[in-house]
């Protein structure tokens, strides 16, 4: 792989106000100060409306800052001439499938940006087939998108995005109507590559389940990025959370049930093994 | 038969190249009253099955049962039907076409030909049983409006019409936890408070599964599992199998059961099963 800089997106003191939004005095998002490593995974979380898509939509140069600057692999998102490499680099999955597929067969449509590449087609081929295979959609190679289900579009619009190689991907709720199954093989595809190649990704999910696996939490809520840390301290900040209106992973929430009920669990629980573990080794030992 | 269908088929574009048999004898009903849950892979039917039950798709096999009737024979008025089915699609606020929230919530009882004043009543109605406030937001614009408002006013436009049965496509697909958790709570109490049968198809057991009295599950077009959550639910080798999952606390009671502990599985929300570990831990104290 390319030599990368070490810093894939960052943000200094980021603003957006949509035009003509009536309160001026409350932008989408405000005073965003955000560095994601290469190599790094995380997950954005907050309340709806709390500007999780718009600081995508910066990120990817898809909208310019009206405050602040936004730095893709050190280079700013307002550079005219460098942002279709900006928005290769920086793959993006939108929350509706439907506005991402564009071409009359599955295999097309997850070509479709490599044949803008202009790669050689066995390159092309190659690679259509290896993430059709990673996320279970061979058999659909032939059929016409728009008359897949919603889970099944879904993973095509990752697939087009994934088989570009980029260095960093940008998803939004992309397993909103995914079935488990589903998400973990989409989830879990980003990951290997997040892993094996040191993509940077940036998640929004409404899954606390599914932020508990990035390396990193950020909380937005009213435009401003008001908590981030290991899902292990975020998520289990369940005050805050409740307040905004969140929820932390369901073992998280027991155990802190169980723990006003007198059980002895530590604060960092995330998930079904650890919650057992840890119950199994002090309050049920049998 | 209260509502169901009796070996239902569906296939999408027969006689071409992309025929697809997206339903295949599906037999199932439900009884007045009943809380319903239709759960599947993506891809598996769910949306085609339910387009059927308030006539919107014709089957290719098979039929839709109402009240004993089959929908479709020249006795039942599908207009009739329509205005005591009520169906909220998915992503349904992508459809909004109105300039206000009151327009919006209007639309079905106008088309059904209501005087304005029986009109508003239904609006005002309607907008109550979904907890969301006249004065503040009849005059909006439903874009204004938070996603989880206007996911509130797609559920309102179809009480509008003061339905007998309430079927909902993923609807919480895309909202944060806290609005998750209210549009269950308030399905729920549709359900209980005015009596109202409701099915809903989703992919996230952990808030709605102890919600549930009866489940169906589709795979690849047929219903392999139907009957009391308590019975599907307990089936839970055979939900990993088909990719789905069950809520992560049911999880956590069959992991404390791995490790050889007399836990009860039979828990599907939180309070259930501090309930249980707290019962488990006094029982093993003896
Ligand atoms: N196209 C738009 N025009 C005007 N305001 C918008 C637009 N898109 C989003 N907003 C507003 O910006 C804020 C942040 O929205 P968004 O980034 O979509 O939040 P999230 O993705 O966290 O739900 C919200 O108050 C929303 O109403
Ligand atoms: N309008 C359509 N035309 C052709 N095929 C369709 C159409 N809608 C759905 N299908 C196909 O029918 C099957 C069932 O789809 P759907 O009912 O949407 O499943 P689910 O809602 O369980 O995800 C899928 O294989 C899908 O590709
Ligand atoms: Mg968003
Ligand atoms: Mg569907």
């Amino acid at each position: 792989m390319k030599n990368r800089p070490e810093i894939a997106i960052e943000t200094r003191k980021l603003a957006y106000h949509y035009p003509g939004e009536e309160n001026i005095s409350s932008p989408a998002v405000y005073g965003i100060n955000l560095s994601v490593k290469r190599g790094e995974y995380v997950s954005l979380i907050g309340p709806n409306g709390s500007g999780k898509t718009t600081l995508l939509k910066l990120f990817n140069a898809l909208l310019a800052p009206t405050d602040g600057e936004v730095l893709v692999e050190g280079i700013s998102t307002t550079e005219e001439e460098s942002q279709t490499e900006i928005r290769r680099n920086c793959g993006m999955i939108f929350q509706n499938p439907d506005n991402q597929l564009v071409a009359t067969t599955v295999e097309e449509d997850i070509a479709f940006g490599l044949e803008n590449l202009e790669l050689p087609s066995p390159e092309i081929r190659k690679r259509v087939n290896r993430v059709a295979g990673e996320l279970g959609l061979e058999h659909l190679l032939k059929h016409p998108p728009h008359l897949l289900s919603g889970g099944e579009k879904g993973r095509v619009a990752i697939a087009g995005i994934l088989a570009m190689q980029p260095s960093c991907i940008l998803m939004d709720e992309p397993t909103a109507m995914l079935d488990s199954k589903s998400r973990q093989d989409v989830l879990g595809a980003v990951r290997r590559l997040n892993r094996e190649q040191g993509l940077a990704v940036v998640h929004v999910t409404h899954f606390p389940e599914e932020a508990a696996r990035a390396d990193r939490v950020v909380i937005l809520h009213q435009g401003r990025l008001i908590e981030q840390g290991p899902p292990a301290l975020v998520l289990n900040n369940l005050q805050l959370l409740h307040q905004l209106g969140l929820q932390g992973t369901a073992s998280s929430e027991l155990a802190a049930l169980l723990r006003t009920d007198g059980f002895s669990i530590p604060q960092e629980i995330l998930n079904c093994q650890e919650l057992v573990q840890s119950l199994c080794s002090s309050e049920l030992k049998n | 038969m209260f509502i169901g269908t009796e070996k239902l088929s569906h296939i999408y574009m027969p006689g071409t190249p992309y025929a697809t048999k997206a339903l295949e004898e599906v037999s199932f009903s439900l009884d007045r009253g009943d809380f319903a849950l239709l759960i599947g892979p993506s891809g598996s039917g769910k949306s085609t099955l339910i387009q059927h039950l308030n006539g919107l798709l014709k089957p290719s096999g098979g039929k839709v049962i109402f009240e004993d009737r089959e929908l479709g024979s020249d006795s039942v008025d599908l207009l009739a039907l329509r205005k005591r089915i009520g169906l909220v699609f998915q992503m349904a606020e992508e459809h909004f076409f109105s300039e206000t929230v009151y327009d919006e919530v209007a639309f079905a009882p106008r088309n059904l030909g209501l005087d304005e004043v029986k009109v508003e009543q239904n609006v005002k109605l309607a907008l109550e049983r979904v907890g969301l406030e006249w004065e503040v937001v009849h005059d909006r614009h439903p874009f204004q409006l938070s996603s989880g408002q206007k996911r509130l006013v797609a559920l309102a436009a179809v009480l509008s019409l003061q339905p007998e049965v309430l079927i909902l496509d993923e609807p919480t697909a895309g909202l944060d936890p806290g609005g998750r958790l209210h549009l269950f709570a308030l399905l729920k109490s549709l359900n209980q408070q005015a009596g109202l049968t409701v099915l809903v198809c989703t992919h996230h057991m952990d808030e709605v599964a102890d919600l549930a009295d009866s489940v169906l599950v589709l795979n690849r077009g047929k219903v392999i599992m139907s009957g009391p959550a308590h019975d599907i639910f307990a089936r839970r080798q055979e939900f990993n199998k088909l990719g789905l999952s069950l809520p992560e606390v049911t999880e956590v009671m069959h992991c404390l059961a791995a490790a050889g502990l007399p836990a009860r599985t039979d828990i599907y929300s939180l309070e259930q099963a501090r309930a249980e570990i707290n019962s488990l831990k006094r029982r093993l104290e003896k």
